[in-house]
């Protein structure tokens, strides 16, 4: 089910909230959000919900078992298996078509034999929406129960609550137990201004989705469908079009995320804080999708040796660190190389500020901001072809080509609202007065309004 | 507790006069407007294809309802013109584009079972062929619910609104002539429906003024784009949706309804493709050979190209005009005499 749909916004978030509140013990409320969640997971498919409770029971146990064995390499080898059984699932639906697709590639040009029937096999397996963040969440939850700083959750109700909560689920914020668990523990009463001020919150990500990212989207797609006759303004408009689409996109889901928790007395973490007034790639990295930039520095970064072990182990580790979170957005090439770049980035940084590198921070803001667009070309472009068509684009071999007009001005009011005003989750919505209030209604109306025609978010694909 | 009030309502009374502004507009023909045909009623005029739109389900029962129905016709567009004889009230042309045997089932479920009724069954061999998709002619409460919340739609409504006065109130048609007869219309009635539900179309009432329709001659190569491509990528006789037009012709039989089933007119030239297309031929002929055995099965009577009239008599090559199917009203009711 998608937030940007008229059965999630008319029938399944009020009939969620009514119920949630209408229960006076706490317990059957968890009970009634993780049905709920369930019912929100098995909309898109009905065998999903099956994976997640699978994936959920192998992290429970784990965590449990984690907590009770004292010695030190029993320990390491439950983190290890429970970490294994959570990724296998991941490993299973995400990257065999992949893998297999390249192995099954790599046999036929060595024997010249196809395998049609394997290849249906790994082109037949379809991707569960969602299991790459439940999969992150369970995997922090065990590292953390295993390093000691969070207890192994007892009761399998609020840890189903944890993997399952709905507004997370799908696309994130990629939600540590630590922040949720105390969370769980409290009755949450019905507050009107916490409700109002989750539901301004989600109304402000539905219209930044479907009034921007979407709007964007239309012209963007339909530019790149032919990258190969691109001018240097059509690929500078459609390469930046596409970078504040995927911002708005997933900002715009992750205000929505914010919101709805919210509604339910329960904060999540942000996720976005204007990333394109960063001043370096490293900034960057803790202003977008926060909760997995720390996910990958906490949990594969640190442990790979971070900055510890020298200067070219630091790079080697970043390269890693942001290759393997490259292809955790996709099973795909373009995917790791887009990680792969952004690694190069933050390596770079560290080198120019040794040596002592610096810019004004307008001019530092502004060359990060063109080298994270490149980046995008990566990311968005599917295929090798399309991604060297568009960079020539970008560098004029395609000739200059007219200024795309709607785009432009999406890119524009984009530009506005990205440098004038902060991210939508720092506004003081709980304290807007009626008249604020109001007009955040006729724009919830008029989003609420738009999305017959809305698409999908850009990142349930991963 | 006020300000939360404030949102949900004016977000509430934004999208309700979004909604209500579709609603009344309606510029994709989504919304079944029971007045318009209630008014062509009272003033004995025709009613515009503009006011029925998609809603051809909707139509037809108050078409249905309306009257004193005794016997009616069934099938496609190309049983359209099968018409009331000169001041008989107890005749409806149920059929419509989009029919098939699964919308039939539907339409007859919802008819009332008495007073027994006659029914020409008007059955096209291209509903057998699995290709051929059914439109919706029946929108679901969701999908419109969907279509008057949508800001495309509201936008589209509001700029008709500005520039349209017969869709400002207290009207949302105008009363207009095509020819000498009158019709509830809104911009451009190039087709018309007879209050008995069978079809006119405005070049027969004013030819100068609305182009006649052409259809798409036999190349015999393309079926995609020959009659709609009904006739594509077609292998065999759909057992689904004859398990389907059985369960139709069974509940009948349960009413006691006298059915007397036909295949709709064909041109000469057209029968000639049906009868030696390799592609088409061996489908068609299964067909006729199914059809009376299956109606046989009820007791009920099959007129199998029992009619034929010249290609003159296909304005759009394709569907039967006046005269054909005054024809075939004929022989119908002959055979709907014998049945009593």
């Amino acid at each position: 089910m998608l937030f940007n749909s008229f059965p999630f916004l008319f029938a399944f978030l009020p009939a969620v909230v009514v119920a949630y509140f209408v229960v006076p013990v706490h317990r059957v409320r968890l009970l009634v959000v993780v049905g709920f969640s369930y019912y929100f997971y098995a909309y898109a498919d009905a065998w999903f919900p099956a994976l997640m409770a699978g994936s959920t029971a192998i992290s429970y146990t784990a965590g449990r078992l984690l907590e009770r064995e004292l010695d030190d390499r029993r320990r390491k080898l439950l983190l290890a298996a429970g970490i294994t059984g959570v990724l296998a699932l991941l490993a299973y639906f995400k990257y065999t078509t992949f893998v297999g697709g390249y192995a099954l590639d790599f046999v036929h040009v060595i024997t010249s034999t196809s395998f049609p029937g394997a290849h249906r096999f790994v082109n037949g397996i379809v991707l569960p929406i969602g299991i790459s963040f439940y999969t992150f969440e369970g995997i922090s939850y065990l590292v953390d129960v295993y390093r000691g700083t969070l207890r192994a959750e007892r009761d399998p109700l609020r840890y189903a609550f944890f993997i399952s909560f709905f507004p997370h689920l799908i696309a994130g914020p990629i939600v540590r137990y630590g922040i949720l668990q105390p969370q769980l523990t409290q009755k949450h009463r019905f507050d009107a201004d916490r409700v109002r001020s989750g539901l301004l919150l989600f109304a402000l990500g539905l219209a930044k989705k479907v009034l921007l990212a979407d709007g964007l989207a239309h012209w963007v797609d339909h530019y790149l469908a032919t990258p190969a006759q691109l001018g240097l303004a059509p690929a500078w408009a459609s390469t930046l079009g596409f970078g504040f689409q995927i911002y708005f996109d997933f900002s715009a889901y992750s205000d929505m995320a914010l919101g709805l928790a919210r509604i339910f007395g329960i904060e999540l973490p942000w996720n976005f804080d204007r990333p394109y007034r960063s001043a370096s790639p490293t900034e960057f990295w803790r202003r977008w999708h926060v909760t997995l930039s720390t996910w990958l520095r906490d949990y594969l970064y640190i442990p790979l040796g971070g900055n510890r072990k020298g200067g070219r182990r630091r790079d080697l580790n970043l390269l890693a660190t942001m290759g393997l979170g490259g292809l955790w957005h996709g099973a795909s090439l373009n995917f790791v190389a887009w990680g792969l770049y952004h690694g190069l980035l933050l390596a770079g940084t560290h080198h120019g500020r040794r040596r002592g590198w610096a810019l004004p921070r307008a001019a530092a803001v502004a060359v990060t901001f063109v080298l994270v667009q490149l980046g995008w070309v990566l990311f968005r472009m599917r295929t090798g072809r399309g991604i060297v068509e568009l960079y020539s684009g970008l560098v004029g071999l395609h000739g200059l080509g007219g200024v795309p007009g709607h785009l432009a001005l999406y890119i524009l009011v984009g530009a506005a609202l990205v440098f004038g005003l902060p991210e939508e989750w720092r506004w003081p919505v709980g304290r807007w007065n009626l008249a604020l209030v109001a007009a955040t209604g006729v724009l919830f109306a008029v989003a609420v309004s738009s999305v017959y025609t809305s698409h999908p978010f850009i990142y349930f694909r991963f | 507790m006020g300000r939360l009030v404030a949102l949900l309502a004016v977000t509430g009374i934004v999208l309700g006069l979004f909604a209500a502004l579709t609603w009344w507009v309606d510029p994709l023909q989504e919304v079944w407007k029971p007045g318009a045909y209630a008014a062509a009623e009272k003033d004995g005029c025709l009613l515009s294809q503009e006011l029925v739109g998609n809603r051809y389900y909707s139509f037809k029962l108050d078409v249905f309802r309306s009257r004193p129905t005794r016997t009616f016709v069934v099938g496609s567009s190309r049983v359209l013109k099968i018409a009331s004889h000169s001041g008989e009230r107890s005749f409806a042309n149920l059929g419509y584009p989009g029919t098939a045997p699964s919308t039939l089932l539907k339409l007859f479920r919802a008819l009332p079972a008495k007073p027994v009724q006659t029914v020409y069954m008007g059955v096209e061999a291209f509903w057998f062929n699995n290709h051929y998709a059914i439109p919706d002619t029946d929108p679901s409460t969701y999908h419109v619910a969907e279509y008057l919340l949508s800001r495309s739609a509201f936008w589209t409504s509001y700029q008709q609104f500005k520039l349209l006065d017969y869709v400002r109130p207290p009207h949302r048609w105008r009363v207009t002539t095509v020819g000498s007869r009158c019709t509830i219309a809104r911009g451009y009635p190039s087709i018309n429906w007879n209050l008995d539900g069978s079809r006119v179309w405005s070049f027969e009432l004013a030819p100068k003024q609305y182009p006649r329709i052409h259809g798409t001659p036999f190349t015999g190569t393309n079926l995609a784009v020959w009659r709609n491509g009904y006739y594509d990528d077609w292998h065999a006789l759909d057992g689904a949706r004859i398990r389907q037009l059985e369960q139709v012709l069974a509940l009948a039989h349960a009413r006691g309804w006298k059915v007397v089933g036909f295949a709709p007119p064909e041109p000469p030239g057209i029968e000639r493709v049906l009868d030696t297309d390799p592609r088409i031929a061996p489908q068609w002929q299964a067909f006729l050979r199914l059809m009376p055995a299956l109606f046989a099965r009820y007791r009920d009577p099959w007129i199998a190209q029992g009619v034929r009239c010249p290609a003159s008599q296909f304005p759009d090559a394709f569907h039967s005009g006046a005269a054909c199917s005054a024809k075939l009203r004929d022989r119908l009711d002959e055979a709907a005499r014998s049945l009593h």
